[in-house]
């Protein structure tokens, strides 16, 4: 399941924010830290985790501390999944 | 701030530090934090103001505290006890008129006691009327919201400041036609704001953490992070809050290694560094490039070490006291692009705008899905840094500013998505990193630089003068 949530949110943001769909990410590669992913792509993704799982990310939830890598991101999709 | 002011919160920082470490820590830095509000309060030429206005902070930061607040948390004990001890303070700090402790808080001159007596028992019946409210509905929360962001632009706004001013003279009796934009300055004002408003929004989404109402007072008026920031977030103040058994000795030295740094970048660095910086004074004496480059680059060292020597000094005094505030800077100046240069300038300021502003907005324009990524790119980016820009002051020079910043990130992130692709296919010497970093960094850093030009110059007329001097136009 989680490696299922991982690699869609991979494939998600290599295709459509880095434009180079064949990279990889490692599930520990830091997204917002590291600059990989800027501020209008983390709307974005929000955005695509709210539709695509039905869970709700607050503005004040998109930054690093809340979650930076792919494993944290899957593993709040998960946690608020079983809220 | 003097250093007399700083050498005297560092002996209050650490007499709180070492005495709350016995109890009574939460009494303890509320009465200190109260009491440098008084005592920091800038002198004014409004009478009885330099007294009102902290008076008024504290009435403020209750409303809030009342109006975001569960009905329960209201009515605990602590909350009445709470709302004594600050009256105490503010008719403690009113005596001192009758006591002649003048030169304790000289630039106050507090009213007559009759006056601060009929205002607290008007505040206090307001404060007792609200709390019986269940509970306060969002257009409410709102209402309150508008009403910080109204004073915020009165305060900020040279034509309003001054009839603010002209109207408090007419209330006091003084010469209207005197009245100045500068008349007000309101110690905290912009910083509370701030820290008043992320509660208010996050009470409205449900996401606020609870706090009692001294809690809720530490968080808004704790004294270090008065005047320059940082701006925390209440969950993680209230973190910090709890009594441990971490060592004074530990912070000391912690804390100490902190202070010392601040105190050098300010006192030393920035201040040297401010007798060449670029300032309104000496555009007119400009005569040449180089020089013009010269004051430039001054006021660009200055102003960094000048407001991260405060965050230094703000983050030191607090060790003290056993809290952590968060970090504000992280070496702008090496960043290798404009957004790396916001992700690690002023850091608080800028996570906050864009938490309650940049993120909504887009948010709100990319759900619609009208707009091109360029479109918003081209509104988010710019309403976003120009009103980082009038948050320093409604001038044309501030917007400006913000518009020459909202530009700059706007190309950059542009300018980046089209080469990122493209460059990765080329696939070039990883020795090539360092020097396209490097040159990254000068382009940053001169970009910024040209960018201050129109932050200190009040005039249009000025900057554009300064810059042609830069570029080498007018010689």
């Amino acid at each position: 399941m989680t490696d299922n949530l991982i690699s869609t949110l991979e494939d998600f943001i290599t295709t459509e924010f880095l434009k180079q769909p064949d990279r990889e990410l490692k599930p520990d590669q830091a997204l917002i830290s590291s600059g990989l992913i800027n501020s209008l792509s983390l709307v974005d993704l929000a955005l695509f985790v709210e539709d695509t799982y039905g869970v709700q990310i607050d503005d004040t939830e998109l930054n690093a501390e809340t979650f930076d890598t792919l494993a944290e991101l899957a593993s709040l999709i998960k946690s608020r999944n079983q809220e | 701030m003097t250093i007399h002011d700083v050498i005297v919160l560092i002996g209050l920082s650490l007499f709180l530090g070492w005495v709350t470490r016995k109890g009574q820590r939460k009494n303890l830095l509320l009465l200190g934090s109260s009491l440098v509000f008084y005592w920091l309060q800038p002198s004014l030429p409004l009478r009885y103001l330099s007294f009102w206005l902290p008076t008024a902070t504290f009435f403020l930061v209750i409303l809030s505290w009342v109006c975001t607040s569960s009905y329960q948390q209201r009515w605990e004990r602590e909350t009445i006890q709470t709302a004594g001890f600050m009256t105490l303070i503010i008719l403690m700090v009113g005596l001192t008129r009758y006591l002649g402790l003048g030169n304790l808080f000289a630039t106050l001159y507090p009213p007559r006691l009759l006056r601060v007596v009929v205002f607290l028992l008007v505040t206090l019946g307001v404060i007792a009327i609200l709390l019986r409210k269940e509970t306060f509905s969002n257009a409410a929360l709102w209402g309150l919201f508008s009403f910080f962001l109204l004073l915020f632009v009165i305060l900020k706004t040279p034509y309003f400041a001054q009839m603010a001013s002209r109207m408090w003279r007419y209330v006091v009796d003084q010469a209207p036609g005197l009245a100045r934009a500068e008349d007000i300055k309101w110690l905290g004002f912009s910083y509370l704001t701030f820290r008043i408003l992320h509660t208010i929004r996050d009470r409205i989404k449900g996401r606020l953490s609870e706090s009692s109402l001294k809690e809720y007072l530490i968080y808004t008026l704790f004294f270090p992070a008065i005047s320059a920031g940082p701006i925390d977030r209440i969950g993680h103040f209230l973190r910090e809050l709890p009594e441990d058994q971490r060592s004074f000795e530990k912070d000391i030295i912690q804390g100490g290694r902190r202070l010392v740094i601040g105190l050098f970048k300010k006192f030393v660095v920035a201040d040297t560094l401010s007798m060449i910086a670029l300032g309104p004074e000496n555009v007119s004496q400009i005569q040449s490039t180089g020089g013009a480059w010269i004051l430039l680059y001054a006021f660009t060292l200055q102003i960094f070490f000048d407001f991260s020597g405060y965050t230094d000094m703000a983050i030191g005094l607090a060790r003290f006291m056993n809290i952590s505030l968060p970090e504000n800077f992280n070496k702008p100046y090496r960043r290798q692009n404009l957004t790396q240069f916001w992700n690690n300038w002023h850091m608080t300021l800028t996570k906050w705008i864009r938490s309650y502003f940049f993120y909504p907005l887009t948010r709100a324009l990319r759900s619609k899905g009208t707009f091109s990524v360029f479109g918003v790119l081209l509104i988010t980016q710019i309403s976003t840094m120009m009103l980082i820009g009038l948050w320093h002051g409604v001038s044309l020079g501030f917007v400006i500013w913000g518009l020459w910043h909202g530009i700059g990130l706007l190309v950059q992130n542009r300018w980046s998505t089209f080469f990122k692709s493209r460059l990765s296919k080329l696939e070039l010497p990883s020795k090539l990193d360092p020097w396209l970093g490097g040159v990254g960094t000068f382009l940053t850093f001169h970009y910024v630089a040209l960018g201050w030009v129109w932050f200190v110059t009040p005039h249009l007329s000025q900057g554009w003068e300064v810059m042609m001097w830069l570029l080498g136009v007018v010689s």
